[in-house]
């Protein structure tokens, strides 16, 4: 009774990994501050006293990026849905309008409007989602902010200076988000395996139904880890909003380093905020990846580039 | 039950069915044999409309089907199909993949489909596996389950396009005896295959098909014993080893 299985024993290791992993963590950012801050010790009363603050800073900074982020679902689903559709060809759509025209037994063929249009609206919506996209990755979020700002300073040059930098901040980030959303979503909707498609369709689903219940449910789990890593990104990113005067949580901590002269502990006070962000929202959602885990499927991943945000 | 006339359908430059004929009476088995890339799996796919025939008319039931006012949601409801990679939904169990098509397609009750898919799953063997999903089968389990969920809509007809080629030797049995006890109750299918025992057995004609047209048809025992055509002797022979 007292042999271990090789159960308790994975378990076992497992513990003193994770304990090691603390303790090297812990140590080695504690040497840290102690090499770096230990002659002057940071001050334990500034932080008592200013610590909500920099809370409510932090609060700005999840604020704008939640916003961002939701409206950059939407703008990320459609573009991503619509541009891992395929093109309809004119000559396919005008042979299908004769193909019916012949089978009603009518002598002219009637010109297949809707069709034309509707085909026609999703072909220039792919269209400008493709160059949508590669503007938003091709160029830095330091300067699609700087310029949103400039052209609403511009064209709106009465409004208040910090509403102004508010809506600035908030349309570059909410594009920026929707154009790495839309690449997630393409490759998610695309690595669902067209056999999949195949069969729904074969057993008398509609597109939509297929849609719904086959081709969405499995495309979700594909994009959850790299939504919730777009999601810690453009938290980061945030930050680039103190070019054009907006503070959140690094903003803040930069004027208070500097007005008060407190850089240790405003940036010890930074650090922690988003690691208390960050952390737990990793945790939780690889939770949420596990519970929806399909058994003994392995994992999968889609490979949606996720390009680093370069900070300026 | 199923009838196949003069169907055409090219891929771009590429000319797959040149003239399809055929005709399957209700409750017989017809197995269709041929070298790959001779457009066995189109020519299924032409009949439930996955793909659209360019020319000829495919007819089941008596019905026209491949005209623009007839619903392919509606046609693909008639003919059940079963493929060579099986396509089970990943993230659903095997339950749920049979009950699938009865709650959506057909709006029927959770309680009744349930009941219906549990029946089912029975009748393929697998029970016991109705909370497993398909990861967690094997490849003949996977199969077995795909047949019971095109069953579950009641289909008037079912279309296998070679549905034990993609199974380790020893799982092929156990699919082939469900597609013949199948046979046995009267299914009207087509079935694509090079299993010549099972098509010795079940089949009541075989086609060969090369290139696109339909090369020679005739009962099992005349296809495999006595062919008149050269390309379905050499073809015959290369399978039957
Ligand atoms: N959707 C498609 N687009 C283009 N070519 C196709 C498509 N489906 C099948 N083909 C081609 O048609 C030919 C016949 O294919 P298939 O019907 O699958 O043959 P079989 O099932 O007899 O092996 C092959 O050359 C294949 O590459
Ligand atoms: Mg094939």
């Amino acid at each position: 009774m007292a042999q271990r299985t090789a159960e308790d024993r994975k378990r076992m290791w497992r513990a003193v990994d994770v304990a090691l992993a603390v303790v090297l963590t812990v140590g080695g950012v504690g040497y840290a501050v102690y090499a770096i801050v230990g002659r002057w010790g940071l001050d334990q009363g500034y932080i008592g006293d200013r610590w909500l603050d920099y809370v409510f800073a932090a609060w700005v900074s999840l604020y704008v990026t939640t916003i961002a982020f939701v409206i950059g679902l939407v703008i990320g689903f459609f573009f991503g849905w619509i541009r891992a559709t395929r093109s309809v060809p004119l000559g396919k759509i005008m042979r299908d309008a004769k193909k019916v025209a012949d089978a009603q037994g009518l002598d002219h063929v009637p010109f297949p409007a809707t069709q034309i249009i509707w085909h026609g609206f999703k072909y220039i919506v792919r269209r400008f989602g493709d160059a949508f996209v590669a503007v938003i990755r091709g160029t830095p979020l330091f300067v699609q902010i700087v310029f949103v700002w400039s052209v609403l300073l511009i064209r709106v040059p009465t409004l208040n200076p910090l509403v102004l930098a508010s809506i600035a901040g908030l349309i570059a980030l909410t594009a920026n988000t929707g154009g790495y959303q839309s690449e997630i979503f393409r490759a998610g909707l695309q690595t669902v395996h067209s056999g999949q498609v195949e069969a729904a369709r074969a057993l008398g689903l509609s597109k939509f139904q297929a849609m719904r219940h086959i081709i969405l449910p499995q495309a979700i789990r594909l994009v959850i880890p790299p939504l919730t890593n777009e999601y810690i990104g453009l938290l980061k990113a945030s930050s680039l909003l103190i070019v054009i005067g907006i503070e959140e949580l690094t903003g803040f901590g930069r004027r208070e380093a500097f007005d008060f002269f407190k850089v240790f502990e405003s940036f010890a006070l930074v650090t922690a905020i988003y690691l208390l962000l960050t952390v737990p929202l990793s945790r939780v959602i690889a939770y949420v990846e596990r519970r929806l885990r399909i058994p003994g499927l392995g994992i999968q991943e889609v490979t949606a580039p996720r390009a680093p945000r370069a900070a300026t | 039950m199923i009838r196949v006339v003069g169907v055409h359908k090219t891929f771009g430059p590429l000319h797959v069915l040149r003239g399809i004929t055929l005709e399957v009476p209700k409750g017989e088995a017809l197995v269709i044999i041929g070298p790959s890339g001779s457009g066995k799996s189109t020519l299924l796919r032409c009949i439930n409309l996955l793909v659209e025939p360019d020319a000829g008319s495919v007819f089941i039931d008596g019905v026209h089907v491949n005209r623009p006012e007839v619903s392919a949601e509606w046609v693909r409801q008639q003919v059940g199909m079963v493929f060579q990679s099986f396509n089970l939904f990943t993230h659903l169990t095997a339950l749920q993949n049979v009950m699938l098509g009865p709650v959506r397609v057909k709006g029927m009750e959770q309680e009744a489909a349930r009941v219906k898919a549990k029946q089912l799953l029975a009748r393929v063997g697998l029970a016991a596996k109705a909370e497993a999903y398909p990861a967690e089968l094997s490849g003949g389990q996977q199969q077995r389950v795909a047949i019971a969920r095109a069953l579950a809509m009641d289909p008037k007809a079912m279309l296998f396009d070679e549905p034990t080629s993609a199974l380790d030797p020893e799982y092929i049995r156990e699919v082939l005896d469900v597609m013949t006890a199948l046979a046995r109750e009267g299914m009207t299918m087509i079935v694509v295959t090079h299993e010549m025992g099972f098509a010795s057995n079940v089949a009541s004609r075989i086609v060969f098909i090369d290139a696109g047209i339909v090369l020679e048809e005739g009962h099992p025992n005349q296809i495999f014993g006595n062919p008149q055509q050269e390309r379905t002797r050499t073809f015959v022979s290369k399978i039957l080893r």
